[in-house]
């Protein structure tokens, strides 16, 4: 019975030890791949953002107006960092996917096939994302500058409402183009920018009442010529 | 650039003028005849020996203006005490090309100028209700005679007219480039050929310099450049009616990137300047009466009241944590007490065109987000002399030069921080 039970436990000590001996190269493969990736990541970072900065391409990007559109977006970085570290990321996210395919386990093999199909769509999404922040950001800026020199009180909800609706439009482009619970987006989308729009009518109709009547009558005034006229001062 | 076929027959024929007047216009058909007569007349009068070109460069009117121009015709030289000229007086009538604006329609006499080689050119503008045969003697004898490139106008205003020009502009100008040019953006201009030829080679026409930035550029390159520079007393300016406040952000915004702009193209000049000179004037001066005007001080306060208030955020990317608080302060006092002094002013715009130059912000929302700023400083300035006379205003004007120059070491001293960051 001894016997038996030792065999057993030596079997299954042995199954394990043949387990480890042959996962153990995988993980020092993968340990590798992690220090190699995260160092050339950070070698052709900083070789990139020198070359950038020798061809002066914060100067080109500046001509392109590149600079103006990051800027406008309330990005402050130079173009040759964000570029530098962008890279930098994309070779870390590769050493890690390298890293884990070296490990040569079935699930996450099938898993990182998956995520290479899915990764343009990704890509996608994500520059809908950046692109509508930053869309977003300068219109929200350009609105609040505009309203108040139009010397409207409530600049900020404004600048604010335009900010919000191009992100949460980009987000919803960017989650329907991920194919991610498509109908469910499209549905809330619609709920929640209808019921915005329907809750600002009945507050600007019903709370409201008196100061649409001063917003009307403070036009039909202007219409008029009655009322706060121009400054008759000649500015230039 | 391209003229036209029956244009290039037209300066086939002229050939070469001693002299070339420039009307721009656009819908101006109230009051182009009398400018056009006022520079006929000028011409006739001053220089009847000379041969003569009016150029009226239009951006495409569909009230007449263009027939106006030339319908004119002076009949009975003797009412208006000449002779008849020896010289006919030639017009030339054609539309400019470009981005719409008066820049673009300067262009279009620069170009006309180096077509007939003129000796001495001058620019008017089209709505003027003011002009007389002298202004013309004024802008163009300098050139002519004198030997100056450039001439300046110098008019006898409301002394609250011309805000951006007392408050920015001039002060500025003078600080940077050290003549104190007192109208640098005026709209009425004596200039030599050989500037406008100069003028020609420059890659501006696309920017804002071919709206309501032309002036400040064609002040600033002539300083700059070092050509002769003088300026001449036109008297009194009275243009057409027009709602002064309609157009205020872009005008505001066209101009001060425009010297916003040439503040970066003329950096190694600039900063050597250390104090600012007089320079010619020519003219018999004399003092205007003042009417008084409409100003709404609580709007203008209002305004700038609320920029703080929303737009400190944005403000706050381009001043100095002190000045931010400083406008905080300010903007809490009630109406009657409100200052907005000198001092922050300068520091305001010394600020802003750093920020200009770095590029904290997109540059249209950062000058558009200054407007507030302004109208707060405008406000100040009406209420501090409501009761000064013109020659008191003229005072306090100067006091504002003096800040922008003693401040001056201020602005150098962070640019030169950004250069060395960079």
């Amino acid at each position: 019975m001894s016997e038996i039970w030792k065999a057993t436990i030596v079997n299954s000590f042995n199954r394990f030890l043949e387990k480890v001996l042959t996962f153990l190269p995988n993980l020092l493969a993968m340990i590798t791949i992690f220090i190699i990736g995260f160092l050339v990541a950070w070698i052709i970072k900083i070789i990139l953002v020198r070359f950038l900065k020798a061809i002066q391409f914060d100067k080109v990007s500046e001509q392109w107006g590149l600079t103006r559109l990051l800027i406008g977006g309330g990005i402050t970085n130079s173009p040759t960092h964000l570029l530098g570290r962008f890279f930098y990321w994309v070779i870390v996210l590769i050493t890690l996917i390298l890293g884990i395919n070296a490990l040569e386990v079935a699930a996450t093999q099938s898993l990182i096939a998956q995520f290479f199909n899915f990764l343009p769509h990704l890509f996608t999404a994500l520059g809908i994302l950046v692109v509508g922040y930053l869309i977003g950001v300068f219109l929200g800026q350009a609105t609040l500058i505009a309203a108040v020199n139009s010397q409207m009180e409530s600049a900020k909800i404004i600048s604010g409402c335009v900010r919000w609706f191009i992100i949460i439009l980009s987000l919803t482009m960017a989650l329907y183009h991920l194919g991610i619970a498509e109908k469910v987006i499209v549905a809330a989308f619609s709920i929640i920018f209808g019921g915005i729009v329907l809750a600002l009518a009945i507050a600007f109709g019903w709370g409201g009442r008196d100061l649409a009547k001063e917003f009307l009558e403070g036009l039909s005034k202007k219409r008029k010529g009655v009322g706060e006229g121009p400054d008759k001062i000649s500015h230039i | 650039m391209n003229f036209d076929k029956s244009l290039q027959a037209q300066l086939g024929e002229i050939k070469e003028v001693g002299l070339l007047v420039g009307i721009p216009s656009y819908n101006n058909v109230r009051t182009i005849a009398h400018v056009v007569r006022a520079v006929m007349t000028g011409i006739a009068k001053y220089f009847s020996g000379l041969k003569a070109v009016i150029v009226n460069s239009d951006g495409g009117s569909t009230d007449g203006t263009q027939d106006e121009v030339r319908k004119v015709q002076i009949e009975d030289f003797k009412a208006v005490l000449i002779s008849h000229p020896v010289n006919p007086i030639h017009k030339i009538i054609t539309p400019y090309h470009g981005i719409p604006g008066k820049g673009s329609a300067f262009r279009t006499i620069f170009e006309i100028a180096k077509g007939l080689n003129a000796k001495a050119c001058a620019v008017v503008d089209s709505d003027l209700r003011s002009i007389t045969p002298e202004w013309i003697e004024l802008l163009l004898r300098p050139i002519y005679e004198g030997g100056f490139d450039y001439v300046a106008p110098l008019y006898a205003r409301h002394k609250f007219d011309g805000t951006i020009t007392n408050s920015i502009v001039y002060p500025l100008t003078r600080a940077l480039y050290g003549k104190r040019v007192r109208q640098p953006i005026g709209g009425d201009f004596g200039f030599s050929g050989e500037l406008a030829k100069f003028y020609l080679t420059q890659d501006v026409w696309e920017t804002d310099v071919a709206r309501f930035g032309i002036d400040i550029w064609m002040t600033t390159l002539a300083i700059a450049e070092g050509f002769k520079v003088c300026q001449s007393y036109l008297g009194e300016k009275i243009h057409d009616a027009k709602d002064p406040g309609s157009d205020l952000g872009p005008m505001f915004t066209q101009v001060v990137s425009s010297v916003y702009g040439l503040m970066e193209n003329y950096q190694s000049i600039w900063k050597e300047v250390r104090e600012s000179q007089p320079i010619s004037t020519f003219g018999f001066q004399y003092e205007v009466g003042l009417e008084p005007i409409s100003i709404n001080l609580e709007r203008m306060i209002r305004n700038f009241r609320l920029g703080v208030k929303e737009l400190m955020e944005i403000w706050r990317k381009v001043v100095q944590q002190e000045t931010a608080h400083w406008l905080e302060s300010i903007a809490r006092v009630s109406d009657e007490a409100f200052s907005f002094p000198q001092d922050l002013w300068v520091r305001v715009i010394y600020d802003f065109a750093i920020a200009y130059h770095r590029g904290f912000l997109h540059r249209e929302h950062l000058l558009k987000s200054m407007i507030p700023l302004y109208l707060g400083r405008v406000a100040s300035f009406v209420k501090e002399n409501m009761e000064s006379s013109a020659g008191e205003v003229e005072k306090r004007i100067e006091s504002l030069c003096q800040t922008f120059e003693h401040m001056k070491p201020y602005l150098i001293e962070r640019w030169t921080e950004e250069m060395i960051h960079r």
